[in-house]
């Protein structure tokens, strides 16, 4: 098909006027060394071999870690950096961390998630979903076959949990009664709208769905097939994450999106605290280049880089400090972006949860 | 398209690297395509020329991520291509009618006849159509490209030149 479309001259020179000057203004981030990915990636399959072979081989892969991660990162999670608790899990169970480093297990359970005040914990094992008090009381169990991403919302009088089971999205108050189910669902952690009303975002598998959960009805259905869904915190924007294609809907308008390359994806995405802003973890998507990024979709800055494989990023509720969990180098790296830059590392994160932990959610500056 | 595989890895370094003439060089190859594509999916210049300026944008952010063993123009076109079927859909959401831009006017008249109706087809028929037979694709880039099972963009293609040949016959 030979085709030229109409203004085609006029608007390249416009255009170009535009992007010129977003390239004379970007900062471009080099690697702190040239062949240091490489290299690091050799090493990482030496080093596994190693400990696999011999007991030694450990130590060896315990240095390589140290080489990867934040230098200087403190030795175990003594405190967090600031007010709020962390809700984590990992094959150990379920834990609550304190600002203090104070740790509490819950029990043996997979997912959970803090109500809206922080007060309880709705968490997930084999056949069961319960709520649990900070101490791991057990308030009431309700049993569903393979419960997963338990998501809670409402007022301190009026709450709903949402999770997902059997490939439906079911919702149950609070109390656990009225347990009941929406619609067909794919194994994704709904998020409840915050402010007035019951409106959920969950995914069924082709595409984001927006229900009202009291009525059932079905207010949007948004591209693509998500694997995170998350709200701003004022309630007006949605991000729809998946790894090849991100967008942020106001209502159903697109308002921000994000198409990584052909040979890279991304692994997490989230609204940085209670702005409009969205970061991204970037991962080189070929082993060679094991290497990962923390970048706003916003304005392409690159917050902070490294090699191998970051997993998720969680913002403290005040949105100051965000939490990079950097399994690679067996790390958590906490960041707080604004000028001057602080970085402050935790290493040996598995040994202290019994495998390396998911970051449920950072709740209530309590 | 924009010359050797080699030859735009290698702008794609030195753009990389800071030098704008290269990136300029990036731009010029692919604005042609990007903004064609983008305007047979949408049927509205101004919005091809923000599509594809905001793609161009897009590639500005994310060049320090760029993986240079990849192909540049998959890249942006799959940017393109998706951002359009995004507002096509949007707009067909919005009931009012909106002016169409006239193809340009040295174009055949068979030529603006079969713009016409390709604009009639649904987004998502109009993308893969662009893809296959302005950008060259073959349906299994295409079905990378989009995300799509290939027996869908197989179909896809099957229904939308149906249903052109239909309408032009």
């Amino acid at each position: 098909m030979k085709f030229r479309a109409p203004h085609e001259e006029e608007s390249r020179e416009r255009a170009w006027a535009v992007v010129r000057a977003a390239y004379a203004q970007r900062e471009p981030v080099a690697w702190p060394r040239k062949h240091a990915r490489p290299l690091i990636a050799g090493a990482v399959v030496v080093a596994a071999v190693a400990a696999v072979l011999s007991p030694p081989g450990r130590s060896v892969v315990h240095s390589l870690r140290k080489t990867i991660g934040v230098k200087q990162a403190r030795p175990a999670l003594f405190s967090l950096p600031t007010r709020g608790q962390l809700l984590v899990s990992s094959r150990g169970g379920v834990w609550i961390v304190r600002r203090d480093g104070s740790k509490r297990r819950l029990g043996g359970y997979r997912d959970a998630a803090f109500s809206p005040h922080g007060l309880f914990v709705a968490a997930t094992r084999a056949n069961e979903l319960a709520a649990l008090d900070p101490k791991g009381n057990v308030r009431w169990t309700l049993a569903r076959p393979a419960p997963r991403f338990p998501a809670w919302t409402g007022t301190r009088t009026d709450t709903r949990i949402a999770y997902v089971s059997s490939g439906k999205l079911r919702v149950v108050a609070g109390d656990g009664t009225g347990d009941h189910a929406l619609g067909r669902a794919a194994l994704v952690a709904p998020a409840w709208r915050p402010g007035r009303g019951r409106v959920l975002a969950y995914s069924d598998g082709r595409s984001a769905v927006v229900i009202d959960a009291d009525t059932g009805t079905v207010l949007r259905r948004l591209a693509p097939a998500p694997k995170r869904l998350a709200w701003s915190s004022d309630g007006r924007l949605l991000l729809v994450f998946s790894p090849y294609k991100t967008r942020v809907y106001d209502g159903s308008k697109p308002v921000a999106a994000d198409d990584p390359s052909d040979a890279t994806f991304d692994r997490d995405a989230t609204f940085v605290g209670p702005t409009h802003e969205v970061v991204a973890v970037r991962a080189a998507g070929s082993p060679a280049g094991a290497g990962s990024s923390v970048f706003s979709i916003s304005t392409g800055r690159t917050l902070f880089r490294g090699t191998g494989d970051f997993d998720r990023i969680t913002w403290s509720p005040n949105g100051r400090w965000l939490l990079v969990s950097w399994p690679t180098a067996g790390q958590w790296v906490f960041l707080e972006p604004g000028h001057p830059r602080r970085i402050e590392g935790v290493s040996r994160i598995s040994s202290q949860f019994g495998g390396f932990p998911r970051v449920e959610g950072w709740c209530c500056a309590r | 398209m924009a010359g050797s595989r080699r030859d735009e890895r290698a702008r794609v370094r030195r753009a990389q690297a800071g030098s704008a003439s290269e990136f300029e060089a990036l731009f010029r190859a692919h604005w042609g395509p990007a903004y064609r594509a983008a305007y047979l999916v949408v049927r509205d210049a101004a919005a091809a020329e923000d599509i594809a300026q905001e793609a161009f944008l897009s590639a500005v952010r994310s060049l320090d991520r760029f993986d240079r063993r990849r192909p540049f123009g998959p890249w942006l076109h799959r940017i393109v291509v998706n951002r359009a079927i995004d507002w096509a859909r949007a707009r067909s959401l919005r009931p009012e009618a909106e002016e169409v831009d006239a193809p340009a006017p040295e174009r055949p008249e068979r030529d603006d006849e079969l713009l016409r109706e390709l604009g009639r087809l649904s987004p998502e028929h109009r993308a893969v159509i662009v893809l296959r037979y302005l950008l060259e694709y073959t349906p299994g880039e295409i079905a990378e490209l989009l995300e799509l099972p290939r027996g869908t963009v197989n179909s896809r293609l099957r229904r939308g030149l149906d249903a052109l040949k239909e309408r032009l016959q």
